[in-house]
């Protein structure tokens, strides 16, 4: 595996660490982290930050009933209320270069999804929402393809999971986490060589600068409200 | 003096509870769970009144989502992976996590469970293993030297749950501010230096 330059900005690696980060967000650092091993030893130091931070907490003593109602349901406990089979099960039917965190949507592999032409060089498919109205999907730009130059007015959490693509600002490649905010304008070109394929998190609507594409604002703007 | 006295006798405490976890992983010891329990349940709730002050109920049910998750997965716990306080913090973390996306007004479609689950790692080498220790020991005494300011922001973020936005709103800060905050002590706590 190629070394991985790009990665989440400490505070939102912080953030994952507590527990505080809205959950797409989240699933994109999930994602890079099933990539990056250096940054899941970061993450067992933040976690143990958290957990240094519990322990400076001033104890809220527990009641002897509530020890009791919790020794008296011991017994009926069994696995199965974690979810630790499901995922088990999960994990043998699902590609493997489907990324765990990723699999509660993907479940046959990516090219079972029901692809959407966004342009000539771009395809998506939206796995979900989330509750702050955020979207997460996955692109696919065909090699050297590019995206319509945009900018975001809300923040985009991208991760790439094949392949690789380049902009104003760089190169970039399998595993790698980008932030972009509703400053940054930008051209993304996938690699000549092979389609990419990124998970996408945007939590505004596009907006597209081209002189031509800014017509289609209004209606990128409606779909979104939808 | 008293300082290490103090190390001393919170290391040994640690000990003496992971020995009372390898005894609910072998023997299903009740006995060594009660201790686990009287340990760490208030500690728990304490974090879930952090968060939710006044709430007691909502602080019970996580002692016994988390602690029922201990019992269970006792034997599962990897001391090379996190020590036995930050097991449990990650439970607790995790089982917030649950907990408030079941009970929000907001409906998401992402199911956390896959996101926070442990995370598998080959097992760190010896290495890497005396690099977290080292980590930890500096994360420990660091803390006690943080800036008011930023301990704080670490509180707010780490047990109420804060988003940054939060903070910021709560504390009258630019966003920006809270951000450099954060960053500035992770540095002093030096996580993320790599040795």
């Amino acid at each position: 595996m190629e070394k991985i330059s790009n990665h989440p900005q400490q505070e939102l690696m912080a953030a994952y660490s507590a527990g505080s980060l809205p959950l797409s967000q989240a699933l994109c650092i999930s994602t890079h982290l099933e990539h990056c091993p250096e940054c899941v030893r970061k993450l067992q130091r933040l976690d143990h930050v958290g957990s240094e931070l519990m322990q400076q907490l001033k104890p809220a003593p527990a009641s002897s009933e509530l020890r009791d109602k919790l020794f008296a349901r011991l017994d009926s406990l069994t696995e199965d209320s974690g979810t630790e089979d499901s995922v088990e099960k999960v994990d043998q039917d699902a590609d493997s270069a489907v990324p765990k965190c990723l699999r509660q949507f993907v479940d046959e592999g990516f090219d079972k999804l029901q692809w959407k032409r966004v342009s000539a060089d771009i395809q998506s498919v939206q796995l979900c929402r989330d509750s702050n109205g955020a979207r997460v999907e996955l692109l696919k730009i065909r090699p050297g393809g590019s995206a319509i130059k945009h900018t975001h007015l809300g923040d985009e959490y991208t991760v790439i999971l094949e392949g690789g693509f380049s902009d104003e600002s760089g190169l970039y490649g399998e595993g790698d986490f980008l932030f972009r905010d509703n400053s940054d304008e930008h051209t993304p070109v996938a690699t000549q060589h092979r389609e990419c394929l990124c998970l996408a998190v945007t939590e505004g609507p596009i907006q597209f600068t081209g002189v031509f594409s800014r017509l289609l604002n209004p209606f990128v703007r409606r779909n979104f409200a939808l | 003096m008293a300082f290490m006295a103090h190390k001393r006798s919170s290391e040994d405490k640690l000990t003496a509870l992971k020995a009372c976890l390898t005894r609910v992983a072998e023997d299903r010891d009740r006995g060594a769970f009660a201790e686990l329990f009287n340990h760490y349940a208030p500690l728990i709730r304490a974090y879930s009144l952090a968060r939710e002050p006044g709430a007691d109920l909502v602080a019970d049910e996580l002692v016994q989502e988390v602690l029922s998750r201990v019992w269970l997965k006792a034997d599962k716990y990897n001391e090379r992976l996190a020590n036995l306080n930050t097991w449990i913090f990650t439970l607790a973390r995790n089982c917030r996590i649950d907990y408030l996306r079941r009970n929000s007004r907001y409906v998401t479609e992402i199911d956390p469970t896959d996101i926070f689950n442990d995370i598998e790692d080959e097992g760190p080498g010896p290495f890497q293993q005396v690099q977290q220790t080292r980590a930890e020991e500096s994360i420990h005494t660091g803390l006690k030297q943080l800036p008011q300011e930023q301990a704080e922001i670490l509180r707010k973020v780490y047990l109420e749950g804060k988003t940054h936005q939060q903070t910021s709103d709560e504390l009258k800060l630019p966003l920006g501010t809270v951000k450099s905050r954060v960053r500035l002590a992770l540095k002093k706590l030096e996580v993320l230096i790599e040795r």
